[in-house]
């Protein structure tokens, strides 16, 4: 009985230390997930909130199942492979440096886990009520607030640096994104960006969803 | 017998090869010689019993030349080393060929873009293809490549050609190849450009002349044809 014993509380020390227990295994996923993060961090901010002069947009708080369907399409080559997508090539070999889809998961969770912020304005010129009708069309998918809707894979606009979302507006109008055969949410979206009339539409619906907040 | 391990592919690399033995052959002689003179002399003038060690300045004559003779034919060695090298760095760098097709490489961080001509032959016209870590080449052609970078120092790397050329801002740097052997083969940044510098990795795929211009045909931008990344259907296929 005795000898039962010492072997079953063996047991369970041997299963603690290789982290078998949902407990552990969670610690270890947020362990590893913002380990990986540090390589994110160097161009997105150790924050999540962005850096233009690295092309990073702020990720902090971005809906996860989003964050995980652009790394997937970064590492498929879905995104990141247009000969002028200046930025999705430079995070193109940094989501292919995440090695199994476990890491993904990580990392994911750990970005979607950060507290966002509304990143301050970079551009001028544009007219947020103006703007507001532009926002109609947009909101049928990205809701009413820009706070996203995954049913319709959109993700949440209201916490995504300004710059960002004209460079990708700009990327979905030239074709540069949402034009490869298999980024079919993508080509989703490009027929969308297509219904702003002309730049300056553009920075009027970007400043308008500078506006927006949200309760996450 | 290097390329026992990273096989030749371009018609200079086994000059380079060459180069490299030579060099290594050189060297290794006489870093294998001074070993053994420096052991020999260890061994020679070890302790001893009722032998005083002796402080020598190396001044005599008979000193000096342990010195002297290797080092003239040193210099000797030196010379053939400048020779060769000079002469394949012409042959690589500078003396290039009449090309028979130009490619524009741009290097930016990270990854690697590749203007190849369309059905015309001729750059910077509107059935150029332009495609992203993959480029697309005939055997047996002289490519002349115009190198640019888009951001910071890169290092346009393919280990079969035994080619490397960096590409620095600001510059257009023209250099040249000519593909041996059919196949795919990797081309890699060899100049550290930022966090992403491991990850710049693209393919190069020499193809015959009849699966060059299937290609070409394939992804002429002014057909409504459906443009086709080689990496990117293999990567689909792995998927």
């Amino acid at each position: 009985m005795t000898t039962r014993l010492v072997i079953l509380a063996m047991l369970s020390i041997a299963a603690s230390s290789f982290g078998f227990t949902p407990a552990n295994a969670e610690a270890d996923s947020n362990a590893n997930g913002k380990e990986l993060y540090q390589l994110c961090a160097q161009c997105h901010g150790k924050d999540g909130l962005g850096n233009q002069v690295a092309l990073a947009p702020a990720i902090a708080g971005q809906r996860d199942w989003y964050l995980l369907n652009q790394i997937t399409k970064f590492r498929s080559g879905q995104r990141g492979t247009h000969f002028y997508d200046i930025a999705g090539m430079r995070m193109r070999p940094m989501a292919l440096s995440l090695r199994t889809d476990q890491d993904v998961a990580d990392v994911v969770a750990y970005v979607a886990a950060m507290p966002p912020e509304k990143p301050a304005a970079t551009l001028e010129g544009g007219d947020p009520e103006k703007g507001k009708t532009h926002f109609q069309v947009c909101l049928a998918c990205h809701g009413p607030n820009g706070e996203g809707m995954q049913a319709l894979n959109a993700p949440t606009l209201n916490h995504s640096s300004d710059w960002y979302l004209l460079t990708q507006l700009q990327n979905f109008r030239a074709g540069i994104r949402g034009t490869n055969p298999e980024d079919v949410t993508g080509a989703i979206m490009r027929p969308m960006s297509m219904t702003l009339p002309d730049e300056q539409a553009l920075q009027d619906v970007i400043a308008y969803i500078m506006t927006l907040s949200e309760s996450k | 017998m290097i390329e026992r391990y990273v096989e030749i592919a371009s018609t200079y690399g086994g000059n380079i090869d060459a180069l490299i033995l030579l060099i290594a052959a050189l060297v290794g002689f006489w870093l294998v010689l001074c070993e053994v003179v420096f052991i020999g002399f260890i061994i020679k003038f070890r302790e001893k019993p009722g032998v005083r060690g002796q402080y020598i300045t190396g001044e005599e004559k008979h000193q000096k030349r342990w010195i002297a003779i290797p080092h003239y034919l040193v210099l000797v060695c030196d010379i053939v080393i400048i020779v060769f090298a000079v002469n394949i760095w012409y042959t690589v760098k500078q003396d290039l060929p009449e090309p028979d097709v130009t490619v524009r490489i741009i290097g930016q961080q990270w990854a690697w873009s590749f203007v190849h001509p369309g059905t015309d032959g001729l750059l910077d016209t509107e059935d150029d293809i332009k495609m992203v870590d993959e480029l697309h080449v005939e055997k047996d052609k002289v490519y002349h490549f115009k190198l640019e970078a888009r951001d910071v120092m890169h290092s346009f790397s393919v280990p079969v050609f035994r080619l490397k050329q960096d590409a620095v801002p600001g510059r257009i740097i023209t250099g040249w190849f000519e593909a041996t052997k059919l196949g795919s083969f990797d081309i890699q940044c060899a100049e550290i450009c930022g966090i992403g510098h491991g990850m710049m990795a693209a393919k190069i795929f020499i193809e015959s002349p009849e699966e060059h211009q299937k290609w070409v045909a394939l992804n002429d931008p002014t057909e409504d044809s459906k443009h086709t990344s080689t990496v990117a259907a293999n990567n689909a296929a792995a998927n």
